[in-house]
């Protein structure tokens, strides 16, 4: 089976965390996050009959520790980008992580998540935004870490992406 | 036609001589080393490493397509040339068994020996006790308490993507999420090295949980990480460093590509394999040997003490059963030894034989523990004959009996009693059908010959016997019936050979004498010339017939007839005729009273005397009227027996 490196990035408070708990098999316990800054969660997905072990590194979202995330970004296939759709300033915060790690990883693919999508009423970013994001090629994908939408298909677009040459 | 002009297609075929030289030279030039064969080799020999390369590049189909002609031209080469193989093999596969069996040795002896050392130490209770307690396997409280270290699980972990390629573990339970474990440990190391920045090839070495510790190995494009339990020993270290080169020797490339596909290193399986080693903790050599073949010697000495033991059982048990078997009268048919529990022994038992019990003893053998089952039987063998006898008669000391064909055979001293008794009821015994005395001795007891005699004849008060050296002499007095009956038939009782009777007084004979004297000396005087009786000689006259009736009686006590003569005397005054008529009617006047007394007229014999009467001989002679008398004679002749 073919396995995959990928990263989960994105400010903090934006629920990678939660987002993926659901979906992923895990043998660490969220400690590793605060204490090491990076737990490692592993799911399988099936990419056009062919199934990949993606092994994901969530990792923590302070911005402190900014350098050291970097690192754990080595040798990753791709990465999924979390932003909380309710709070438009993480949108931003997660453009700007994306451009650092974009010039450390290089042109890997990665998908960008809109997380809370359950929350309608507050949601902040508007279709003028999402616009703006498709037309940067980025095609975002809303989630919902309380009603799991969206979460299977990110990471099996994530997969595709990562497994059809560029 | 112009003269000049020439022939439009030689023209054509001009120009394109000129034109195509070069192209119809190089032409022919391929055409030729198309067809020269050698050439066509040489180039494709040329190319052909390299297309070699391509092809296996783009796929397997030149593997696939050269697969059967290797393995057909390898297999009729095995078969035609193995001495070939044998020779190329040879030196790889020699050093390779010689390896292989040195090391099965090795852990045997080192299994034995721990085996001995945990069961026979102080330390090894220790362990068992413990796994008692704990529940745990004695191996497994062996393993942990005595492990120095063990690798028990290895990663190979891709250093760029921190993706798990492959992971062995010694223990298969271990093994899930080992790609996690795999990726966390690289986090760790990209977070030791961010936290305390070190340069970007500093490599976290180690580290340590509790029991654990966790090595790592680096490589270019991959490293090691080794779990280990206990304390490695310093060589472990050199040896991964050997296997993560040799990793990279074998993979570089695929580590260098890595794509996400592990499958490819799959092959390695066997080299990371080979680094799961654990190496258990080995006590002072000599202690441990000293203990072992203490041990050793324990059990054997043990064992030997347990096999002399049974040896001699077995032996006392042998030899118990040779004697009851060599026993006449016991016929042994069923024998079997309890080694611990009760032995057994059946078999038949004559009356007469001796009590296996007390046989058992002589063997040293307790017959508490010994079961008999016997069954009666009559033996019929002469020692068993032999003992019956000697169980019913006795054998006195001087005495030698044999047993040959049912013939009591008897020999030596033996008192007469015995014998007797033997010669009576010896044929009663089984297996004795006759008596045969050769030169016995036979002695007789005096006491018992003389309460024998006793016995026959009913010894008298007025008697006594005693017999010696075979004689018996009598003495005091006995009726003269008794006495014959003795002479007659004493000397017929066994142990008296002779009778000595001198001493005793025959009763009868003594009445017979004292009668006879008294009538022979009772005197009948008569008157002178007369035949009447003088006073005196009625006085005489009668008491004679009750001294006769008696003298008849004792004569007759004795045998005899008595017949009286009647001497009738006459003194010398007067005629001899008138003299001689005196006397005989002096002897008839007698004979008359006697007569007329009773007495049978044909026993009294009266007769005139013609010589005087002599009182005896040498006597002077008597008064002349002393001569006028009768006297008796008493005559005697056996008595005829009564018809």
């Amino acid at each position: 089976m073919i396995q995959k490196k990928i990263c989960l990035i994105g400010p903090s408070g934006v629920g990678k965390t939660s987002l993926i708990a659901k979906f992923v098999h895990s043998m660490f316990s969220d400690k590793y996050l605060t204490t090491v800054g990076v737990k490692i969660d592993k799911k399988t997905v099936s990419v056009d009959g062919a199934e990949v072990m993606l092994m994901i590194w969530d990792l923590e979202g302070d911005d402190d520790y900014q350098r050291l995330q970097m690192s754990y970004l080595r040798g990753t296939s791709g990465y999924l980008l979390v932003a909380d759709g309710t709070r438009q300033i993480t949108l931003d915060q997660a453009i700007e992580i994306q451009g650092r790690v974009a010039a450390a990883v290089g042109a890997v693919p990665f998908l960008l998540a809109l997380n809370k999508s359950d929350l309608a009423s507050q949601w902040e970013i508007d279709q003028s935004r999402m616009d703006d994001l498709t037309a940067r090629g980025w095609q975002p994908f809303k989630t919902s870490a309380k009603e799991g939408a969206g979460v299977e298909e990110a990471f099996v677009e994530l997969g595709r992406r990562m497994i059809q040459p560029h | 036609m112009h003269p000049g002009a020439r022939d439009p297609v030689e023209e054509f075929e001009e120009l394109r001589r000129l034109l195509l030289s070069r192209e119809r030279e190089q032409l022919r030039d391929l055409s030729d080393r198309v067809a020269d064969k050698e050439r066509r080799s040489r180039d494709i020999a040329s190319v052909l490493p390299e297309a070699v390369k391509l092809s296996r590049e783009r796929g397997e189909q030149l593997t696939n397509a050269l697969r059967p002609a290797v393995e057909d031209s390898f297999k009729e080469s095995v078969d035609q040339r193995p001495q070939l193989f044998v020779d190329a093999l040879h030196p790889i596969i020699g050093p390779l068994v010689r390896k292989s069996v040195s090391e099965t040795l090795r852990r045997l002896l080192q299994s034995f020996n721990q085996t001995l050392e945990h069961t026979f130490s102080w330390r090894g209770l220790k362990w068992r006790w413990e796994a008692l307690r704990t529940g745990r396997s004695f191996a497994e409280v062996v393993m942990l308490r005595s492990l120095v270290y063990r690798v028990e699980q290895l990663f190979l972990i891709h250093r760029e993507t921190s993706l798990s390629l492959l992971h062995v573990t010694a223990n298969p339970a271990l093994s899930k999420d080992s790609d996690m474990v795999a990726g966390m440990l690289s986090a760790i190391q990209d977070f030791a090295r961010d936290s305390f920045a070190t340069g970007e090839d500093s490599v976290l070495e180690e580290f340590r949980v509790g029991e654990l510790q966790v090595w790592i190995v680096p490589g270019r494009h991959a490293y090691l990480a080794a779990v280990i339990r206990g304390n490695p020993s310093l060589e472990l270290r050199p040896a991964l460093q050997e296997t993560i080169e040799t990793v990279h020797v074998l993979k570089g490339s695929a580590l260098a590509e890595f794509e996400g596909d592990a499958s490819a290193f799959e092959s390695l399986r066997h080299e990371l394999e080979s680094c799961l080693r654990a190496q258990y903790a080995t006590t002072k050599e000599g202690g441990r040997s000293t203990r072992a073949w203490i041990a050793i010697l324990l059990i054997a000495a043990m064992a030997a003490a347990g096999l002399t033991l049974a040896l001699r059982n077995n032996a006392k048990w042998e030899s118990f059963l040779r004697r009851l078997r060599a026993q006449p009268g016991l016929v042994v048919t069923e024998a079997r030894k309890g080694w611990f529990g009760r032995s057994e022994v059946r078999g038949l038992r004559d009356a007469s034989a001796p009590d296996p019990a007390a046989i058992a003893r002589q063997a040293n053998l307790n017959p508490e523990r010994i079961r008999f089952h016997w069954n009666d039987y009559l033996a019929l063998d002469p020692a068993s004959v032999r003992r019956r006898i000697e169980q019913r008669f006795g054998v006195p000391d001087q005495a030698r009996i044999g047993i040959k064909d049912g013939a009591l055979e008897i020999g030596g001293s033996v008192p007469y009693e015995w014998l007797d008794r033997v010669r009576r009821e010896a044929t009663l015994i089984p297996g004795v059908t006759s008596v045969v005395e050769k030169d016995a001795n036979i002695i007789y007891d005096p006491d018992l010959a003389r309460q024998r005699f006793e016995k026959q004849f009913g010894l008298l008060d007025t008697v006594t016997a005693v017999v010696e050296n075979g004689v018996l002499t009598l003495t005091g007095e006995a009726s003269h019936r008794w006495l014959t009956r003795a002479r007659a038939a004493a000397t017929a009782l066994p142990g008296i050979t002779k009778l000595d009777d001198h001493a005793v007084i025959d009763l009868d004979q003594r009445a017979f004498d004292q009668s006879k004297s008294i009538i022979e000396s009772a005197f009948i005087y008569f008157l002178t010339d007369k035949d009447d009786i003088a006073t005196e000689g009625f006085a005489a006259l009668s008491r004679l017939p009750d001294e006769i009736r008696r003298c008849e009686k004792a004569a007759k006590q004795i045998g005899l007839d008595v017949t009286l003569e009647i001497h009738g005397y006459a003194d010398a005054i007067g005629t001899e005729a008138r003299n001689a008529d005196l006397r005989q009617r002096r002897a008839n006047k007698v004979r008359d009273f006697l007569v007329s007394c009773g007495f049978e007229p044909a026993r009294l014999k009266p007769i005139g005397m013609e010589q005087p009467f002599k009182a005896a001989p040498g006597d002077k002679a008597l008064p002349e009227q002393s001569q006028r008398r009768v006297a008796l004679k008493v005559v005697t002749k056996p008595s005829t027996p009564a018809p």
